[in-house]
């Protein structure tokens, strides 16, 4: 009955103008979201004639096709880097003492909070020919010359995972905490090795995480803007650059259009997928 | 009932096609301490929340000194209420959470003080303006929550299970203290539980709800000694139940046939019911004469199961084709000294003590 | 026996080198930067020959940073306030209603966070060119707002969520209005989570740089949008100054997060 008089108490009852708060946020959204997203959708479709040429276009040419398959593979590169090395991290913080954890978090979010055209103008810096990481690997006898380590997608991709990784550790530390220790604990005791603990019990348990971070790290990293265009130099483009580019060095509405096109196609793809596969809410 | 204070006239409330409550219809006495019981879902929070404003009947009213309520809004109604959740004001003090509906109604600043105070004494928590809730046991959280509900003297306060987040002995103490409370204000009482010790220890009148509907009003004796219904009947005391047909009846009493073959005459009977039907039989442990061997008891069984429970011993009589008779006899009773499982006894019981309830039809 | 720190034996040992690595991985970027702002090299060479304030000056001196973080702050500032405002009737209605949909709605409130920006910046963009907004206030507050509200509506949708309604129920029954109830009520109760949103608002803004560009006129410039054209002509010391300021802020900012988390909770 409580139950009864909770929900009455807040839904079916009385004074429900709850959809009227809401008329601020959806006139928001659905004028200055949806309309304009799906009139850019409607011009690549119709400029600079009514018809498909642009998407002929663009998935027709080696140029273009490159730039998908950049777009892909530092998007898929990112996302393995990311996962490798902020498991570990993610693993550690949830199980450390409080004291330890809160100072790692401290800089996680100092990093992730530190504005994202600092930190991709650090690494700039760093990576650039007379940049302190090649003078000191030239320091130590690694290298004679000075490795290209910018304007080219190998910058592009340490710039990207330097930012994606808070995005993988912080909800995978979430997802380990709240596995329960005696579970592992009952595996040793069952026999299993360190190997077949975590292969068999805390990888399968913590893989809708990893799963979840994985995706997030691949959709963001496949629409990002700045740090490529920063760190990748012109020749190495990608797709989100490629938008902008039509549009406002080329001012084509109609490529850009269809290019904005693909990557909310691939993006909302891929988050449908989360949705269906990977929902916290539905595994939990 | 003196003349009319709170009158609640043929409420009623669903949700989609799901009815919550039919036709609850009752008359309270000013000062009257009130109790709806029932278990979950038998629409007795749901007919306080109606009173509170919370929630609008589909259908009836409620009159408050002759004038209906239902037009005016929940702040507007100066009632009383104390939640089954601890609703205190988390960013404010104690005092600061007893002032707020005086400082609502903007009250001058030096009777604010002098009432707050007055309210923490009420519920012996003087000294505590200045603690914050989270500081502060549940037992003590809701003493503050009802002097905050009675602090701005309103006629009617309404109480929803509000101990039920307490363990037994603090309930115990708070219930104590309700009732002083409620002897010191004259204030008028709506309290909704579905404990029935509970509901006999404070009330003055218990209205039975079972499936959105109030069954039956009385004083805890009268719903004891004459429950209305078989719901009433379980959920008031402890009882047995036994299938019997209808021999004769003058539609009040009843003439019975049980099931080993004896015959009982004059059992009060609820409903209309013609010969041959079927109904249950109400027997009160405590009211049931158990006796050693096959006496000339109207039920003859076998003892289960003795269980020793303090001031009393509780005996589960087996019986052919019975669900087993609880029997509740006091400690040290002479004749039945050592009785152990195995043994053979009889049950008798006096017709006036006993009620049959109407069956529906075998399908 | 994975999960007891005190039993992983030598693997602890890999798991804390791994994370002290990341560590640094994360935090040498930053103090490199604010080190570099201080030295005097032109060409950004490290170690610094020798120390200086003078990039510290030159970014005092052109009143272009200035005037840019100026709107920048302006721009966040108008941000934070309706994305808080909107975000809690949004949040009210969306944990209050009960009514189909409701998911959905919730989720399409949510979208703009996590499409490429690039596609709404484009889009917008071409809305304010033919409305004539395009290098205007409101354009940048509106661009600005889509992104930050789903931080407040998040935020606050959380807070509400962990609130107890009976609570704004015993106001009202103490005689205040509903909407009385909910700004003396549930506002300071939740008051933690409207600090969030207004935090995560202002800095969505503050720090966004995508939409910006797309939204600046020569006239209209926020503090990001002018790094970016710097940035894109060389790579000048006076953008580790503006960069070291801006690193100095978040702390600040962090600060202050954690000293309202430590202070009155429920």
């Amino acid at each position: 009955m409580a139950l009864w008089a909770t929900a009455g108490a807040t839904g079916n009852g009385k004074r429900d103008g709850s959809l009227g708060y809401l008329v601020p946020a959806l006139l928001l959204v659905v004028i200055f979201f949806i309309i304009p997203v799906l009139m850019l959708l409607l011009r690549s479709v119709l400029e600079p004639e009514p018809g498909l040429q642009n998407y002929a276009t663009l998935l027709g040419s080696t140029t273009y096709l490159r730039i998908f398959l950049n777009t892909f593979i530092v998007a898929a590169v990112v996302t393995i880097l990311s996962v490798s090395i902020g498991y570990p991290v993610a693993w550690l913080l949830a199980i450390m003492p409080e004291k330890w954890s809160r100072l790692v978090l401290a800089i996680i979010i100092l990093s992730m909070w530190t504005n994202l055209l600092a930190r991709t103008y650090a690494w700039m810096v760093l990576l650039q020919r007379t940049g302190v990481i090649n003078k000191t690997l030239m320091g130590l006898g690694l290298i004679d010359a000075p490795l290209p380590l910018v304007n080219n997608l190998v910058g592009v991709t340490i710039g990207m995972t330097y930012i994606m990784l808070p995005f993988v550790i912080l909800p995978l530390m979430g997802v380990i905490r709240a596995i329960d220790p005696g579970i592992l604990r009952a595996a040793a005791l069952c026999g299993a090795g360190r190997l077949q603990c975590f292969l068999r019990v805390l990888l399968p348990l913590s893989l809708p995480g990893v799963a979840a971070g994985a995706l997030m790290v691949f959709v963001m990293s496949l629409g990002y803007f700045v740090t490529p265009a920063l760190l990748g130099g012109t020749s190495n483009m990608m797709l989100a650059e490629l938008v902008a580019q039509f549009v406002q060095s080329l001012v084509n509405w109609g490529m850009g259009g269809a290019a904005a096109l693909v990557l909310l196609v691939v993006t909302l793809a891929l988050y449908a997928v989360q949705l269906r596969y990977f929902n916290p809410n539905a595994a939990r | 009932m003196s003349e009319p204070f709170l009158n609640i006239r043929g409420i009623r409330k669903t949700f989609g096609s799901f009815t919550a409550v039919r036709d609850v219809t009752m008359d309270i006495a000013q000062g009257e301490f009130m109790t709806f019981l029932g278990p979950s879902g038998s629409g007795k929070s749901t007919t306080l929340y109606i009173l509170a404003g919370f929630q609008d009947p589909s259908g009836g009213d409620i009159f408050l000194d002759g004038r209906s309520l239902l037009a005016t809004p929940s702040h507007r109604r100066n009632i009383g209420m104390v939640f089954q959740r601890y609703t205190l004001f988390p960013h404010l003090t104690v005092g600061e959470n007893v002032a707020f509906p005086l400082r609502i109604r903007r009250r001058p600043q030096a009777e604010i003080a002098e009432r707050v105070r007055a309210a923490l004494k009420l519920v012996r928590l003087e000294g505590f303006e200045d603690r914050k809730p989270a500081n502060m046991s549940g037992g003590q959280q809701q003493r503050v929550a009802l002097a905050r509900a009675l602090v701005y003297n309103p006629p009617v306060l309404l109480m929803d299970e509000p101990l039920s987040a307490l363990d037994k002995k603090l309930r115990e103490e708070i219930q104590f203290e309700i009732r002083r409370i409620h002897q010191e204000t004259g204030v008028t009482i709506l309290y909704v539980t579905h404990d029935q010790e509970e509901a006999l220890r404070l009330s003055d009148r218990i209205a039975v709800f079972s499936q959105g509907e109030i069954d039956q009003i009385g004083t805890g004796p009268e719903l004891y000694a004459a429950p209305a219904t078989r719901f009433v009947a379980e959920f008031i005391g402890d009882s047995n139940f036994i299938e019997t047909s209808i021999v004769s009846t003058d539609g009040r009493q009843a003439r019975l046939v049980l099931p080993g073959g004896a015959m009982i005459d004059g059992v009060p009977l609820h409903g209309a019911a013609s010969p041959g039907g079927r109904a249950a039989l109400l027997l009160r442990p405590e009211r049931i004469d158990l006796q050693r061997g096959e006496g000339e008891g109207a039920l003859a069984g076998e003892v289960y199961d003795v269980t020793f429970l303090g001031n009393n011993v509780h005996v589960l009589v087996g019986m052919n084709d019975v669900a087993p008779v609880s029997v509740r006899i006091p400690f040290g009773h002479a004749a039945l000294a050592g009785l152990t499982p195995g043994e053979r006894v009889s049950l008798r019981f006096n017709a006036a003590d006993t009620h049959a309830f109407l069956e529906p039809p075998a399908a | 026996m994975l999960l007891d720190f005190d039993k992983l034996g030598a693997l602890r040992g890999v798991l804390i080198g791994i994370t002290v690595a990341v560590c640094l991985f994360l935090i040498l970027p930053i103090v490199f930067i604010a080190a570099l702002s201080f030295g005097s090299s032109q060409w950004l060479i490290f170690p610094p020959p020798s120390w200086t304030f003078r990039w510290y000056h030159d970014l005092f001196a052109d009143p272009r940073w200035f005037y840019a973080a100026l709107t920048s702050l302006k721009i966040a500032a108008i941000v934070t306030v309706l994305s808080v405002v909107i975000g809690f009737l949004t949040a009210l209605g969306l944990n209050r209603g009960r009514f189909p949909g409701r998911d959905a709605l919730r989720a399409l409130f949510l979208t703009p966070m996590i499409l490429p920006v690039v596609v709404l910046a484009v889009a917008l963009y071409a809305l304010f060119l033919k409305l004539g907004l395009a290098g205007t206030t409101f354009a940048f507050v509106v661009a600005h707002l889509l992104i930050a509200l789903p931080f407040s509506i998040i935020s606050i949708g959380n807070a509400l969520e962990g609130f107890d309604k009976s609570i704004e129920d015993a106001a009202i029954l103490c005689g205040a209005s509903p909407w009385e109830a909910r700004l003396r009520v549930t506002v300071p109760a939740i008051s933690h989570g409207i600090f969030a949103a207004a935090v995560f608002s202002f800095l969505a803004s503050w720090d966004e740089v995508v939409l910006a560009i797309f939204m600046a006129s020569p006239t209209l410039q926020t503090l990001p949008v002018k790094i970016w054209t710097t940035l894109r002509q060389d790579l000048t010391p006076v953008i580790a100054a503006a960069s070291t300021l801006l690193i100095a802020f978040t702390i600040l900012l962090m600060i202050l997060a954690a000293l309202v988390r430590k202070g009155p909770k429920t």
